[in-house]
């Protein structure tokens, strides 16, 4: 045992450690030549045995530091409504009646599940987010994911506590839209990690300021939550579309609590998992 | 030498717990720096290019399982290039002060940020305009940081040095 890791450590302190580098690279190289089922199985068995039990260990030291916080400032607003006891009373009916404002927007006549961002794609681009609802909330996956502020993409990988959130801006998602103006149907796209782009056909009229939303076409999302608004209009390399730039309604980097909204996918969606 | 690998781990997961929670609550304009890029430097720098690939290799791989899964392989690639390049520069062989440590860092930062680029296939177009608006600032962002960590552990070795002396 001791002269194996004796082995190990002189290569990894080996001057150059070329051939080291050399087989690392190479390991690199077959994931990025994989097919895609491969590279998903290999992305889905590493966050299931390492990567989720190592975000509940780190979103334990979140919590830790969240409920340190909020206990502070509960110290602050008990102190705060021991004095003022009737406005407190009045704070209470304020807070029921503002719980069924949030509780109205839900007009698509589905469950909702809050939860909170736990990790975030640590890479350059913010295209998945890890949240802290699973199975056992009744989160499945591809299921839509938005914030009071507008859509923010689907559920894809769901473990019994947490949850994969894939975003708009993840190239693999695509889906449909609709111009709120003009009513024209197209898709929304992210080709590189970063922007939005929509493609709608050339005949369609659209201007900047427009504003998009779900068409309810696809399966997955429900008509009518908000996406963005457009921010430039260009053609594309084919005529038959023109390309639009969108501005997000929401900003992806500074999502901390989001709804997924418990809505299994049509059934033709759900075929096609299957 | 258990206690230096366990050391290494450690910093490894205190990263990775910076980059998923501190890194977005002191973010400016979306822009955050990357513990990751720092720790693989840092790393290299101090255990040479071996050790410096293979913690390239984790910290790429950890990226890279939050990415979408085609893009599995490109954090990886270029974070074992940056750690094994940077290696090449081990302490042990040569000496760098603090103003050329953070150069180092910077152009592997750009270096690896083009490789990822590219193997994620990032139109040719938009790659300008994205070097400019989110690897630009990260860097600059992660210098400052990096400027930090590696003055803090220069007067520690300094220290250690003096005493020793």
């Amino acid at each position: 045992m001791k002269r194996i890791f004796r082995a190990v450590i002189s290569v990894l302190s080996w001057k150059q450690g070329i051939f080291f580098f050399i087989l690392l690279l190479t390991l690199g190289i077959v994931m990025r030549s994989m097919p895609l089922a491969v590279q998903e199985g290999i992305v889905a068995g590493a966050l299931r045995t390492v990567y989720f039990p190592a975000q509940w260990l780190v979103s334990s030291v979140d919590n830790y530091i969240g409920l340190y916080k909020e206990n502070d400032q509960l110290r602050l607003e008990n102190a705060r409504l021991r004095v003022e006891n009737d406005l407190r009373r009045e704070s209470l009916a304020e807070l029921e009646r503002l719980y069924e404002l949030v509780r109205f927007d839900n007009k698509w006549d589905y469950p909702i599940v809050t939860a909170r961002v736990v990790g975030k794609n640590p890479g350059r681009f913010v295209t998945t987010m890890v949240v802290d609802r699973g199975s056992n909330h009744g989160v499945r996956a591809e299921m839509p994911v938005f914030t009071v502020d507008g859509l923010i993409g689907k559920t894809a990988r769901v473990a019994p506590f947490y949850s994969q959130v894939q975003l708009l801006t993840d190239p693999n998602l695509k889906m449909s839209m609709i111009a709120t103006r003009t009513r024209v149907v197209g898709f929304l796209e992210s080709s590189n990690g970063s922007d939005l782009f929509a493609m709608i056909p050339t005949y369609a009229e659209v201007r900047v300021g427009d504003t998009l939303s779900s068409s309810g076409l696809g399966g997955v999302f429900p008509k009518g939550l908000g996406v963005g608004v457009i921010s430039s209009v260009q053609k594309g390399d084919v005529d038959v579309m023109q390309q639009i730039k969108i501005d997000p309604f929401v900003n992806f980097a500074r999502i901390e609590e989001l709804f997924i909204m418990l809505k299994e996918p049509d059934w033709n969606v759900r075929e096609m998992l299957e | 030498m258990i206690w230096r690998i366990l050391a290494q781990i450690f910093l490894f997961v205190m990263c990775a717990v910076l980059q998923t929670t501190v890194a977005s609550w002191i973010e400016i304009l979306g822009v955050r720096p990357d513990f990751f890029v720092i720790f693989i430097v840092f790393i290299a720098l101090g255990r040479g290019a071996a050790v410096g690939a293979l913690w390239g290799f984790i910290a790429g791989f950890s990226q890279d399982v939050y990415a979408p899964a085609e893009w599995l392989g490109a954090g990886t690639i270029a974070f074992t290039v940056l750690g094994f390049l940077v290696g090449l520069l081990e302490e042990r062989f040569i000496t760098l002060n603090l103003g050329l440590k953070i150069v180092v860092l910077a152009i592997g930062f750009f270096v690896s940020d083009f490789i990822y680029y590219l193997l994620i296939e990032v139109p040719s177009d938009s790659l300008t305009r994205i070097f400019l608006t989110i690897s630009l600032p990260e860097c600059i962002y992660t210098v400052l940081f990096a400027t930090l960590v590696f003055y803090l552990f220069s007067r520690k070795n300094t220290k250690k040095n003096h005493v020793k002396g």
